[in-house]
């Protein structure tokens, strides 16, 4: 029986890590297992160093961190049936829930940003993760896991677009361009070029590379479509020369009449000017568009209303007492003869559902309806003056 | 004659169980080793599948470990914890199962040849 010594001992706990393994509880057993063999097999006056590299070539095939590997992958892969499980639910789960709120969006029912935040949750926090982790086993070199990350990343800043997007917050558009840079700059080139020096994926790479640049085009064109910069800012221009003119008229003075006309053309105008202030603020995060909106890159976009004109919500109530309080302002202006009746614009809004449409074409008719309000008052001041 | 890595793999982790059940606490070479010895040399449990195994029960709570200092060697002892006893019934009576099943399996085979 031979007896190590504590140089030969420091020498295979030195040989073990230099061969690359890393766990330290793995070199610890690796070791001792390595002197046990040496100290029952080895002669007493035998050749430590020859018999040494002759036991540790038995551990292994190629070299010794196959059992490192080996080991990780038991261990990571201990779960790998619940892993897997959970991510196909996790992938299903976040379709289902995103698609459902998509459509609940489009439908305007409520209870769709919830669906759609829950979608995206679950899409980017446990979908992608594990996903992530089963395709960086597959995949064998360094450059394939990189295209991969990439991937992943860039799913992950499109659901923080989409997410953005969907609730109306700053900076949708700045990672969008972001989301779109990485996907067209840097994860289309890097996945073309690591695919096409592999025969065997020669050809599925050109074609898929194909539909990506087909796919990254209509991005762009989207992004040409929903960021019509100049188109928004003419419509906010023209809705702020409007109100200036409003602002201008209602200052003029006029006699004070104290019937029932004046009271309910004033609480019309309150409730036009509590729903613009609404709207403006759903847009833009104030109650008032500043003058200086151009030179402080506020966009005001032209979307649909925001969940606060939901039925049953407190826009929504808002607008049905505007449509009753024009049709009272109405009949009782009916006995004037030269006064305006209005247009119903908003009964025909609700009617038609262009409230879901767009939120310029509700300022535009409120702007209206508090105009026609104005006129009506100038015209009793001239009557009375007659 | 030595059986195939392929058949030993799947039967590992019960034939380590079943020794630590048998023995109080064992160390990597020796669990080897008694293999080897009960079998006549026909189990020759490799490095390269015994310690994947070993860290697989120990970080599912089967075996619990204990460290020796021999020296400047360090010595770990693996045995069963409380969940890997009763595991250990149930993965041997398992592989009993299932040696019934191959045997009827296979004369069923072999007859019918």
């Amino acid at each position: 029986m031979y007896q190590l010594n504590e140089q030969q001992i420091d020498f295979i706990i030195n040989d073990i890590s230099a061969r690359g393994v890393e766990m330290e509880t793995l070199q610890q057993d690796l070791a001792d297992h390595v002197c046990c063999i040496i100290e029952n097999n080895l002669e007493e006056n035998g050749d430590f160093e020859s018999f040494y590299q002759k036991t540790i070539k038995t551990f292994y095939k190629n070299d010794l961190t196959e059992i490192e590997e080996e080991t990780l992958l038991v261990l990571t892969y201990k779960n790998y049936y619940a892993m897997k499980k959970t991510m196909i639910n996790s992938g299903i789960a976040s379709a289902v829930l995103f698609t459902a709120g998509s459509f609940f969006k489009f439908m305007h029912w409520p209870g769709a940003s919830v669906l759609i935040l829950l979608g995206m949750f679950i899409g980017t926090l446990i979908f992608l993760p594990i996903f992530f982790m089963f395709k960086k086993n597959e995949t064998v070199n360094s450059k394939e896991k990189l295209v991969l990350g990439i991937g992943v990343i860039n799913g992950m800043f499109f659901s923080l677009y989409v997410l953005f997007k969907v609730f109306h917050w700053p900076g949708a558009n700045l990672l969008w361009f972001f989301t779109l840079g990485i996907f067209a700059l840097i994860f289309i080139p890097l996945y073309f070029f690591s695919g096409i020096k592999n025969p065997t994926t020669k050809l599925n790479t050109i074609t898929t590379t194909i539909i990506l640049i087909m796919l990254a085009g209509v991005f762009f064109l989207q992004t040409r479509l929903m960021s019509s910069k100049q188109f928004y800012l003419a419509k906010t221009y023209n809705y702020i020369q409007y109100e200036d003119l409003l602002l201008k008229l209602q200052a003029t003075k006029s006699a004070n009449q104290n019937n029932e006309i004046e009271k309910l053309a004033n609480e019309i105008n309150q409730n036009c000017n509590e729903i613009k202030t609404m709207i403006i603020s759903d847009a833009i995060g104030t109650t008032s568009i500043p003058k200086d909106f151009e030179e402080k890159q506020i966009t005001f976009e032209e979307v649909g209303l925001s969940s606060q004109f939901n039925i049953e919500e407190n826009g929504y109530s808002k607008i049905l007492k505007l449509k009753d309080q024009i049709n009272t302002y109405n009949s009782i202006i009916s006995s004037h003869k030269q006064a305006i009746q209005m247009q119903n614009e908003i009964a025909r809004m609700i009617d038609k559902k262009l409230l879901q449409q767009s939120n310029f074409n509700l300022l535009y008719a409120l702007n209206q309806i508090q105009l026609i309000t104005l006129q009506n008052k100038q015209l009793f001041t001239s009557e009375k003056e007659i | 004659m030595f059986y195939s890595s392929e058949l030993i793999k799947g039967t590992l982790k019960t034939i380590v169980l079943k020794l630590l059940a048998n023995n109080k606490k064992m160390y990597g070479y020796e669990i080897t080793q008694k293999v080897k010895e009960l079998t006549s040399d026909k189990i020759q449990i490799t490095e390269g599948a015994l310690y994947p195994t070993l860290h697989a029960l120990e970080s599912e709570g089967l075996v619990t470990t204990e460290i020796e200092f021999i020296g400047k060697r360090v010595r770990k002892y693996y045995k069963l914890s409380t969940s890997g006893k009763s595991k250990t019934k149930e993965k041997v009576s398992e592989l009993a199962d299932f040696m019934e099943t191959m045997k009827f399996l296979l004369d069923i085979k072999t007859k019918s040849a």
